[in-house]
């Protein structure tokens, strides 16, 4: 275990949380085609950032930062890891990073066409479970994990969390479609508020599920019980925030440009969002860390070293 | 290099290629013209002869809503120039209606043709844009298909002109202070292309396409006169924008040498301002293809 390259593979995940916030803030302003070129803006490296252009090449500079500090993290993987699925998993953030910077640019160059907007959301939200990923997997507690014996109850925990995981996946890209279907000044269609609430009961049910069987069965287990609270707060928070950015949504078209809280709430919305998906990714790898695939305790039990 | 690799290697660079020629092309293209709606396609000449006139005033119903302060503050140069600019989709003065759209949709011309079955010269003068104060001037204008559009900047920063129209092609174009002006056209009618910059949210701008010369723009008094009409039996529409744009129709008869008088009070009695409308009302679906733009 190497701790520098952790605290780095944790300092990238933070930067690429702080990318989304700003991916969000140019969706939130509708300065998305602040400038029409990419990428560069309006032909220059630094142009003046005035008007939404602030929004929308402060979300490049950002892009490029993380770029940046995943090849970083990509070379400090490489030198320092033994894990080959660790460092392809390394080779695998690259490509992502990448394939959304691709995105981002083909979004506007096509003027911000649904299907490619939404991709470059929910790619977003990949690329962060993916940093971190790697982040829990260069931490000292997953090295030094040592499994539980014992899975209590009917259903594993290992498939209810990877279950409620596919849920909250499945409800991010709805709401990245939501989000991107409509700008500030137009109404948001029924057919997908509807179809985000019907998911947001979903996720309510999978995660709630997942984390209080959690607590119920590994009480002891701090390893799994931490990510399993913060998942049922975040979740909760997640929850009001969803129907204060609704709120503030529907007004929002009668509003002469996009203000606030409309902004605020629904960019936090997005936010939190994308926690509640990385704590459950830390739960479920966890679950898969610490607990046997069912019936098969003994040969997992022998070899934790390889994880 | 065997014959699968060579195939694969033909794929990608195939693939590349259409990616980088979607990804580079079409920024500032104006590829909209189409057979059959431009008015070099050889058609009748508009007839001749004394032509009347169509005139009217637009009313508003009620009392108008308050216009809402800007804040242009993202800009230095909009928050210094126009500090308290506030919103013009709805300009009432002494309960006439500004900014409202009106044109002959249909009809038929004395002598039994169709409005529609003739084709109008394409005016060599171009209709001004201006950004201004980051304020379009006009707020709501109308061209003939193919005329050329100028649009100029005004301000000491930049703008973004972007119509989002749905027959025409889409553009997106940045336009610096200083910059020469941009020339457009639109290829197809369309009522009314909506125009937006990208860089300040507030300015919109409503553009009218049409194939004819027959329409006008109700001014601050809510007045408007269509002049030149050839005598006959019209639709004609009036149009507002909104957050649910509102049209009304009304048919008038044009004698030659003289003036139909064509009315409008918006909005329509008894219909429901969006302010009073439920929230569930307040959502209608919109178009939902994947591909479609937002």
């Amino acid at each position: 275990m190497n701790r520098g390259l952790n605290r780095f593979a944790i300092f990238v995940a933070c930067a690429t949380f702080f990318l989304i916030i700003a991916g969000a803030l140019v969706t939130s302003n509708d300065a998305g085609l602040a400038t029409p070129d990419w990428p560069l803006s309006n032909g220059q490296v630094f142009p003046k950032m005035v008007g939404n252009l602030f929004w929308e090449h402060g979300h490049r500079m950002v892009a490029t930062t993380v770029g940046i500090l995943t090849i970083v993290l990509l070379f400090y993987i490489w030198f320092k890891e033994k894990r080959s699925w660790v460092r392809k998993l390394g080779i695998f953030a690259l490509c992502a990073v990448v394939a959304q910077g691709l995105l981002g640019g083909l979004t506007v160059k096509l003027m911000l066409p649904l299907a490619v907007s939404s991709a470059h959301a929910t790619l977003a939200q990949l690329f962060f479970c993916t940093t971190v990923s790697l982040a829990v997997f260069t931490s000292r507690s997953w090295i030094e994990a040592r499994p539980l014996t014992e899975e209590k109850g009917i259903l594993p925990l290992r498939y209810l969390c990877t279950g409620a995981l596919v849920t909250i996946f499945l409800q991010l890209i709805l709401g990245a479609t939501l989000r991107h279907s409509a700008t500030w000044d137009r109404h948001l269609p029924v057919e997908l508020i509807l179809a985000h609430i019907g998911g947001a009961v979903a996720v309510t049910l999978m995660l709630g599920s997942a984390s209080l069987s959690v607590l119920r069965r590994h009480p002891e287990s701090r390893f799994l019980t931490r990510p399993a609270k913060l998942a049922l707060a975040l979740l909760v928070i997640q929850l009001g925030l969803g129907i204060a950015a609704y709120m503030t949504r529907l007004a929002s078209p009668n509003d002469p440009q996009p203000l606030n809280p409309m902004i605020s709430i629904t960019v936090a919305h997005v936010a939190c969002g994308a926690l509640v998906f990385v704590t459950t990714i830390v739960l479920t790898l966890r679950t898969y860390r610490v607990l046997p695939a069912a019936g098969n305790e003994a040969s997992w039990a022998a070899r934790p070293q390889e994880l | 290099m065997n014959k699968q690799t060579k195939v694969w290697l033909v794929l990608s660079i195939a693939l590349s290629l259409l990616v980088l020629g979607s990804a580079c092309g079409g920024g500032g293209t104006n590829k909209e013209a189409t057979p059959g709606t431009t008015a070099s396609d050889a058609g009748t000449a508009p007839p001749t002869g004394p032509t009347g006139t169509i005139s009217g005033v637009i009313s508003y119903n009620g009392t108008p809503p308050a216009p809402k302060k800007i804040d242009t503050t993202a800009d230095p140069v909009c928050g210094q120039k126009s500090p308290n600019l506030s919103t013009d989709d709805t300009l009432v003065k002494d309960g006439k209606l500004a900014n409202t759209f009106i044109y002959i949709k249909d009809g038929t011309v004395d002598g039994g043709k169709k409005i529609g079955e003739y084709t109008w010269p394409t005016p060599t003068e171009s209709v001004k844009l201006d950004q201004n104060g980051c304020h379009y001037a006009p707020h709501v204008l109308g061209v003939q298909v193919n005329q050329k559009l100028t649009i100029t900047n005004s301000d000491a920063t930049q703008h973004n002109i972007h119509p989002t129209p749905k027959l025409n092609a889409e553009w997106n174009q940045t336009q610096s202070n200083g910059a020469p002006p941009i020339e457009k056209s639109f290829g197809r009618a369309e009522t009314l292309i909506p125009v937006k910059c990208n860089q300040h949210p507030w300015m919109k701008a409503y553009i009218g396409v049409l194939k004819h010369p027959l329409f006008a723009v109700s001014d601050a008094n809510g007045a408007f006169t269509i002049a030149k009409v050839p005598p006959g039996k019209y639709t004609v529409v009036a149009w507002r924008e909104g957050q649910q744009p509102e049209e009304q129709t009304l048919e008038v008869t044009v004698a030659a040498n003289g003036t139909a008088k064509a009315d409008f009070a918006f909005p329509k009695a008894g219909a429901a301002t969006s302010s009073t409308k439920s929230s569930l009302q307040m959502l209608p679906a919109i178009e939902f293809p994947m591909m479609g733009k937002h």
